[in-house]
């Protein structure tokens, strides 16, 4: 039997009569990875919310590590590691300071403060005021403040939104790691590659309900359509020629194509996650 | 409760208090400013009416008697026209003139400054008809007779920075309103108590932790202003307990200004005119009488009363318990309604 480390059942939040998260059910199993996708206003910081304990769901529960955080808030709070989308660091307070002020709040005696440093990079800048720190080292620094319990759940608001392509690898490494380690993951990302990359399922949220949820393989294999993409000279110029594969009539078109075509490039594609929630939602997700 | 957690958060404040320049400046300029002011201000007060007279035909020997020179300093003019260009410089608060025989018909011009309150000339009246009994030897057709009414301060009047004491104590208690309502206002402007709130830390132990912090940061700053300007010196335990209450309020003013406030400077914009409204009593006490009952509606009236009362004019428990127990009600309505209204804006945030 399969544990589950994040449990939503009929999960629901109103603002007044608008409604934000409309009973949307889903688990996410231990160790696992879940993106959760979805546009501004989709519900998807609304639920990020719920299952932190930050807001109290009007209808359904959350059950994370197997209480109820609505009634269990701070116990299950000790268990979890938050990053937040936006800076919220003591910008005054040293990196090594806002550590061990936070380790404090969880109680954690005989920190290792240098070795969470180093585990980010910070080997030498753990005296540094926080004010001094560029955004990616900041956002680095927030990843790092979400694991000083060593969490068994990680909830990650768009960690490499913005991010310099260093900084966002050296967090992408440390969720992988994380993940090794035995924590679940639960991240939140417009950035759809990076959901690809290393997201074991995904979850689309839509006006707040979840529209699908499955693996990036079987969204695709279901929604997606491969294509055969080629490039052909026509009247001095190029033309684009996209063939669906897997259709019936699929070998004729592409022996035609060969055959009366000069054809200058060819290549097959598979559909991309932001393909597949543009298709189920109805809009594309960043702009 | 979350002791450790509510530890851990008032240590933070305190290296964040004395980091930000502004707070740290303003803390350590409001205790050694109150403290110079308090011994520069003279220690005593002077009680004696200093008058010029110009009396041509008194012996200057009859002017100089003790019984007229009671609390009264006299000082021979040679001239009417000297006389006056004295009082209008201020080197006497009034000038009398004698015109005429002393012995037969006389009269007497006054000259007074023009800022001479009326309480003032009514008592260089008084003073005059009774110059003139000694002069003339003739009974005033008055009969006079005094009421103390209180303890009778005479010869021991309350020196102006004596009174002040409350004012001190009110200034430094309120100035830290604009520390720890800063601290507050920015911890949800930006967004850190969301960080504290996703830990076991939960909204009652942050505003106990702020509390905390504001109540102690207020009550100590007061009471070394107290403890230096002597106001400890008399029943120490009772403006302990006073100043106490007095930071408690203050924690609540707080709450009220950091849950109006989205950032400092809005934090100043409302803190400023409440702050001058809980000034007002402390200034009643350094000028009596320019203020009445409606002042009572202000609640550190009953912390600046009880203040001037016990450090200035020995009162006990007895007298004061009323004033403390009023303070009591204020903080428990005010902290109340003040953590409510942070509260909300918490769930907001």
């Amino acid at each position: 039997m399969t544990d589950y480390s994040i449990i939503a059942e009929d999960l629901t939040y109103l603002y007044g009569d608008l409604v934000a998260v409309d009973h949307i059910n889903f688990q996410v199993a231990e160790g696992e990875i879940l993106g959760f996708l979805g546009h501004n206003g989709a519900g998807k910081t609304t639920t990020w919310k719920m299952l932190t304990g930050q807001m109290k769901p009007k209808a359904g529960r959350a059950i994370i590590l197997g209480n109820d955080i609505a009634k269990h808030t701070e116990r299950v709070q000790a268990e979890i590691g938050v990053c937040f989308e936006y800076t919220n660091l003591y910008d005054q307070m040293t990196a090594r300071e806002n550590l061990k002020f936070f380790a404090q709040l969880f109680g954690i005696k005989n920190f290792d403060h240098a070795a969470l440093l180093k585990r980010i990079g910070f080997e030498d800048k753990g005296d540094q005021k926080i004010e001094e720190y560029s955004k990616g080292m900041k956002q680095r620094m927030m990843v790092a403040r979400a694991l000083i319990n060593k969490p068994k759940i990680l909830f990650l608001d768009e960690p490499t939104a913005g991010l310099d392509p260093v900084s966002a690898e050296a967090i992408r490494s440390i969720i992988l790691e994380e993940r090794d380690r035995g924590a679940t993951i639960f991240l939140t990302t417009h950035d759809m590659v990076e959901a690809d990359k290393l997201c074991d399922r995904v979850a689309f949220i839509s006006q707040g309900k979840i529209s699908a949820l499955d693996t990036p393989h079987n969204l695709k294999q279901t929604y997606g359509k491969r294509m055969l993409k080629a490039q052909i000279k026509e009247n001095g110029g190029l033309k684009n020629i996209e063939i669906p594969l897997d259709t019936t009539d699929t070998p004729e078109a592409v022996r035609s194509l060969l055959s009366t075509e000069k054809v200058i490039t060819m290549h097959s594609e598979e559909a991309t996650l932001e393909d597949i929630f543009i298709q189920l939602t109805g809009r594309a997700l960043k702009g | 409760m979350n002791w450790r957690g509510i530890k851990a958060v008032v240590l933070k404040d305190a290296i964040l208090y004395f980091r930000n320049r502004f707070f740290a400046v303003i803390t350590m300029l409001g205790l050694v400013t109150f403290v110079i002011i308090y011994f520069v201000m003279p220690s005593t007060v002077d009680e004696t009416l200093k008058l010029g007279v110009y009396a041509p035909g008194i012996p200057p020997e009859i002017l100089e008697s003790q019984e007229i020179q009671d609390g009264i300093e006299l000082t021979v003019i040679p001239s009417e026209e000297k006389l006056k260009d004295e009082v209008l410089e201020g080197t006497y608060i009034a000038g009398l003139a004698l015109a005429g025989n002393p012995s037969a018909e006389f009269s007497i011009n006054v000259y007074l400054a023009s800022d001479l309150p009326d309480e003032m000339r009514d008592t260089i009246e008084a003073l005059i008809t009774e110059m003139a009994f000694q002069v003339t030897g003739k009974p005033a057709p008055v009969k006079w007779q005094q009421e103390i009414l209180g303890r009778d301060m005479a010869g021991e009047q309350i020196p102006q920075r004596d009174r002040m004491r409350s004012l001190f104590a009110v200034f430094i208690l309120f100035t830290e309103t604009f520390g720890l309502a800063g601290l507050l206002s920015e911890e949800f402007e930006r967004r850190t108590a969301q960080a504290l709130l996703v830990t076991p830390l939960t909204l009652k132990d942050l505003f106990t932790a702020k509390a905390i912090l504001g109540t102690i940061m207020a009550f100590v700053q007061a009471m070394i202003v107290l403890a230096i300007v002597g106001g400890m010196n008399v029943q120490p335990l009772i403006i302990t307990v006073a100043v106490l209450l007095g930071a408690v309020l203050v924690t609540a003013l707080a709450f009220f200004m950091a849950a109006l406030g989205k950032d400092f400077i809005s934090v100043m914009a409302w803190g400023i005119p409440g702050m001058v409204i809980l000034i007002i009593p402390a200034f009643a006490i350094m000028a009596p009488g320019i203020t009445s009952d409606w002042i009572k509606v202000i609640p550190s009236y009953y912390l600046t009363d009880t203040i001037f009362q016990v450090a200035n004019l020995e009162a006990g428990w007895n007298e004061i318990w009323s004033n403390l127990l009023i303070l009591i009600g204020f903080n428990i309505v005010l902290l109340s309604a003040g953590i409510l209204a942070l509260r909300r804006k918490a769930q907001w945030a």
